[in-house]
């Protein structure tokens, strides 16, 4: 081994990184983006679930549980009739409420239970966990004065529930993730390619349009799309078993129109890139951030205030929030939930479109 | 349309790219049916030229017109076969498919046999385009330019890397599509090319030199080989 041809490899190597400055923005400021976006979110002191007190109770015991909560850090608890409780945990505004029946205090000393009812939205899990972590901090504060009274919290869960595993409640997220993910890769690089063989030259000098090219574009990867939506929908309905409430055709359509998104947004990036490998430095930049941000694993509710700003403006956070409406919660096409995140995705995908198709002459020419 | 006597008419064209000006107000005229030869070194505009005629380049300033209308022109692209310098195919997909794609999107449902028979490339129809060898690819693509039986044939250094046997062959099918009235522009930097074309056009720095056939050319500068009259010519232009 002769190690003046080694370091000849390693010296070329460093020579060209060099002078592709995209490539070593991407090696050194993408982590320190990506990592600088995780501990904002994790420690930028995002807001805390909304949570209603009802409190019913005629004793002292359930006014003392309702002030604790008030003054809890794990939650914002505000009191509230029970109706409103329950049509704020309908529309989504809390995430979970206490509900502290008239004999809760004399029943408490009666059998020595302390057991509120816990009523939990329950599409996000991080969330119900914070609600009956909270619930649990204000039981353990009033311990003390109640000695030897056990606490048993009887839970409800308005969609999911205590039979929801993990996947249950991300499955439904990554249905969608997983077909714009590799719709993307596969469309950004398969249309650099025609660039760099040429092809796309000879086909700019046809008398093909650029909207025939892109329609054909999409159409063809559109079926292999399809195919592979079809296939990743069944897998995880049938093989995986992950829990679904609503209607498959409209699980199928937001994931058509996601890999439709995907192929435009594949095409139109593409004008960016002058090759293959720079092509895939967008996916840590295009795919991360949307994977943080979109509510996938963080809840967007919870995010520090202008991380929430901009994750209501990445479209992948209404696919997956249409997603979870259809498979946790049942959502149809009459919720005006749904009608938003279809709204958006649909408009997501005329955007990029046009997009591609507008930026198409640029490099060429 | 049989009223126009040029293919091709290019009247002072100017394209800049940034500081350079990689033409530099070009005029030439090609006849109908005749095989037109722009000769000149690399970098000369050669390749800028040709893809003004298809579009892919919009220039500065002056007019492009091709067989009778101003270019940019969808309609007119339809009936103009292009050959890229690089022989631009799919790896993937076989010579015949290949030719075939090139024919649809140029709006053509046969003429794909014809093409390949052509090339003589037929009995590798089947035969995916990364198996080929370069001299194929070259004649692969040659057909995927004329399937769609063009008026106007744009040739961008066809034979570069060819060998010199398929170099013959392929001009001998260049001369017969001109007898039938095809109207061929081939650039190139080889001058015995230059010889078998009807006429040429030498550039240089973005401008026509000169123009005529050959023995016009080889009188114009009062040399007897063509080689000796582009150096001459260009010595005189390029100052």
């Amino acid at each position: 081994m002769s190690g003046r041809r080694v370091a000849a490899i390693t010296r070329r190597i460093l020579q060209q990184f060099r002078r592709d400055r995209r490539t070593l923005g991407l090696l050194f400021g993408a982590p320190l983006i990506i990592l600088g976006l995780l501990g904002y979110l994790l420690r930028g002191g995002g807001a805390v679930p909304a949570m209603g007190v009802v409190n019913l109770d005629d004793g002292p015991l359930g006014a003392a549980i309702a002030s604790q909560l008030e003054q809890s850090k794990t939650a914002s608890a505000s009191g509230m009739s029970r109706a409103a409780a329950e049509a704020k945990l309908r529309s989504g505004e809390l995430a979970g409420y206490v509900l502290l029946p008239s004999d809760f205090s004399s029943r408490a000393q009666q059998s020595r239970v302390i057991s509120p009812e816990v009523h939990l939205e329950g599409s996000q899990p991080g969330l119900s966990q914070t609600i009956l972590q909270a619930v649990s901090e204000s039981f353990a504060a009033l311990a003390g004065q109640a000695g030897g009274v056990r606490f048993a919290p009887q839970v409800t869960f308005l969609y999911g529930g205590q039979t929801f595993d993990t996947l249950d409640y991300f499955g439904a997220a990554f249905i969608g993730l997983v077909v714009f993910f590799l719709v993307f890769v596969i469309t950004i690089v398969a249309f650099l390619r025609e660039r760099g063989q040429g092809t796309l030259e000879r086909l700019m000098a046809s008398p093909l349009r650029r909207g025939e090219i892109v329609l054909g574009y999409m159409l063809g990867f559109t079926v292999l799309a399809l195919v592979q939506a079809v296939e990743v929908l069944a897998f995880c309905l049938l093989v995986l078993h992950v829990h679904n409430a609503g209607n498959v055709g409209l699980i199928f359509v937001l994931e058509a129109l996601m890999a439709i998104a995907a192929v435009n947004l594949g095409i139109f990036l593409s004008m960016f890139a002058r090759t293959e490998f720079q092509a895939v430095q967008f996916i840590p930049l295009v795919i991360l951030p949307q994977v943080l941000l979109s509510g996938i694993i963080f809840p967007i509710s919870t995010e520090p205030g202008p991380l929430t700003v901009l994750s209501r403006v990445l479209p992948l956070t209404y696919a997956v929030e249409g997603m979870r409406n259809i498979m946790i919660k049942g959502a149809d096409i009459s919720w005006p939930s749904l009608q938003l995140d279809f709204g958006v995705v649909l408009g997501f995908c005329l955007l990029v479109i046009l997009a591609s198709a507008a930026t198409l002459r640029r490099r060429i020419a | 349309m049989a009223a126009q006597p040029y293919a091709v008419e290019v009247d002072g064209v100017v394209k800049r790219f940034g500081s350079l000006r990689a033409l530099d107000g070009a005029t030439l005229r090609i006849r109908r049916g005749e095989v037109y030869g722009l000769l000149g070194p690399n970098g000369a505009g050669k390749t800028t030229l040709i893809r003004a005629l298809v579009g892919l380049v919009i220039p500065d300033g002056g007019t492009v017109t091709v067989l009778g209308r101003r270019a940019p022109n969808l309609d007119v692209l339809a009936r103009v076969g292009y050959m890229t310098q690089q022989a631009a195919l799919y790896p993937d997909l076989s010579a015949e498919e290949n030719v075939a794609f090139f024919a649809a999107i140029n709006g053509a449902h046969e003429g794909v046999r014809e093409a390949l028979e052509f090339v003589e490339l037929w009995d590798r129809r089947g035969s995916v385009v990364s198996s080929l060898s370069g001299g194929m690819r070259t004649r692969c693509s040659l057909a995927c330019a004329l399937a769609h039986k063009p008026d106007l044939l744009l040739l961008d250094e066809p034979t570069v890397g060819v060998d010199p046997l398929l170099r013959v062959q392929l001009w001998n099918r260049f001369q017969r599509m001109a007898h039938d009235g095809t109207s061929i522009l081939v650039s190139s930097h080889v001058m015995d090319e230059a010889e078998r074309c009807d006429r040429l056009g030498l550039i240089r720095f973005g401008r026509l030199l000169a123009e005529g056939t050959v023995a016009e050319l080889k009188g114009q500068a009062g040399v007897d080989r063509l080689e000796d009259a582009f150096l001459k010519l260009a010595e005189a232009g390029g100052k």
